[in-house]
């Protein structure tokens, strides 16, 4: 499935959560439990949709989404900066 | 809105708001207003565990091979989240269990509170095990200028709201003049009193621990004082949970849908509730200089702490819909801390430190040569 970010378009491997296709593709992003309760890792979308197989635990404004236990169901845009964009 | 530890009215408990409708009386939890306090509670529960399941003994030894600004750093750390526990432990239950008015909230809080005193029970369990007379460490807290400090800011909105609900319960709205003292007192102000303790209740878990638990952790990637590590993870694991809970608490009192005269209040707060974040952002980083003034740690400086700071306050404030405060910590400059707050296998760290959960109620395997002293071949 395809993924857009601020900063690069990748695909995200079926195995793998929307988080841990951040994480390798070397986007900043927040983590914390990784099960959906401490809302760490919410990111804003901004186009696509998701759902979770159980509802997570934190708490998520319409336009949030959390990358560690979402499903990702169609192409995503979401907002998301490259960790090297920072230190630059 | 008076208080009943068994309101004999008979309500719709769906209708009434979160807090200042009628009293709870059946604790029921067929129907909820909102699921989300029902299922926090359950994963609260899931999450029960005991200090003495973790073995702390080596750290006996660490500490004593510590340098002497590593031992305070160690040691005050542990005094602060002492305080800090021992006002969680009682005072969600004193300060919002008579405003609540429905049930899956009300035992949310009590869940809450209750968890933090097993992290209480968790620091004396730690310290007895580190040192030889615990009692220095526990009255120093007392005496202690930088502790005390920080305790007035986070007891005072709880003492606030609480003298206050008191005032409304007993003489209802209006002006009131009591032992020659005039109070003005309204719902309203009750309302404000309660969203600004909230606010700052959230602000003490999502930032206050996280000084002590980025040290916690630097000690434990040099493979230093793991017991207390493991206990530091466990209870970041319920801290975590536990601001998920003031932030839903937040989120649906700004909302208005609940209550809506609850939007209003928190739309009047916006300036105080920005204020609370970045005073105790300020206090913490005032605490790290404390903690440092004698020397740093590996892995840790006044710096790196101070940016850690700003960044989870950003990221805090922007969960409850405020604004980020500080405007260049868009990032954690100390990602390392998350592997250890990854708290869905706190048994099973990266290091593999011993689990010691695992021999509670086994076989005492070690055997002294006594034990086989009748053998005879």
């Amino acid at each position: 499935m395809q993924v857009i970010t601020e900063d690069l378009i990748f695909q995200l491997d079926e195995s793998e959560t929307l988080l841990e296709g951040l994480e390798r593709t070397g986007h900043q992003v927040e983590y914390q439990c990784r099960s959906g309760y401490c809302g760490s890792c919410r990111v804003t979308l901004r186009a696509g949709s998701v759902d979770y197989e159980k509802p997570p635990l934190a708490y998520l404004r319409r336009d949030e989404i959390l990358p560690c236990c979402c499903r990702v169901l169609e192409p995503l845009v979401i907002k998301a900066h490259l960790k090297s964009k920072y230190s630059a | 809105m008076k208080y009943s530890t068994f309101s004999l009215t008979d309500n719709d408990q769906l209708k009434e708001p979160m807090f200042f409708g009628q009293s709870v009386n059946v604790a029921r939890y067929d129907q909820q207003k909102y699921p989300i306090f029902e299922k926090l509670i359950e994963k609260q529960l899931s999450f029960f565990w005991r200090p003495e399941e973790v073995d702390v003994s080596q750290d006996r030894t660490d500490y004593r091979n510590l340098p002497d600004h590593e031992q305070h750093i160690f040691i005050s750390n542990l005094k602060y989240q002492t305080l800090l526990d021992s006002i969680q432990g009682r005072s969600p239950n004193v300060a919002f269990l008579p405003l609540v008015s429905i049930p899956e909230l009300e035992t949310w809080i009590e869940t809450w509170s209750f968890s933090e005193t097993i992290h209480s029970r968790s620091y004396t369990h730690i310290i007895r095990n580190i040192v030889n007379d615990p009692a220095l460490v526990f009255d120093d807290i007392m005496r202690n200028q930088h502790i005390i400090e920080r305790a007035g800011d986070i007891s005072k909105y709880y003492d606030d709201l609480i003298h206050y609900s008191m005032l409304y319960n007993k003489c209802g709205a209006g002006t009131h003049t009591l032992n020659g003292k005039t109070h003005e007192v309204s719902l309203f102000e009750l309302k404000r009193k309660l969203y600004l303790c909230m606010m700052s209740v959230n602000v003490l878990e999502a930032i206050r621990f996280y000084v002590s638990f980025a040290c916690s952790f630097a000690f434990a990637e040099r493979r230093l004082m793991e017991g207390n590590a493991k206990i530091i993870r466990l209870i970041a694991r319920d801290e975590a949970l536990h601001l998920t809970g003031t932030q839903h608490i937040i989120n649906i009192m700004q909302d208005g849908q609940d209550d809506p005269e609850m939007a209003e209040v928190a739309r009047s707060c916006h300036a105080e509730s920005v204020e609370i974040f970045k005073h105790a952002a300020q206090q913490e980083k005032e605490w790290a200089k404390y903690l440092f003034k004698d020397g740093s740690m590996i892995g840790l400086n006044l710096g790196i702490l101070n940016q850690y700071i700003e960044y989870i306050t950003n990221l805090r404030m922007h969960a409850v819909g405020l604004e980020p405060a500080f405007s260049n910590a868009s990032h954690n400059p100390i990602p390392w801390i998350n592997a250890w707050l990854v708290s869905d296998n706190v048994q099973v760290a990266p290091q593999e430190v011993e689990v010691s959960s695992y021999l509670v109620g086994q076989i005492n395997s070690t055997v002294s040569a006594e034990d086989l002293g009748e053998f005879e071949l």
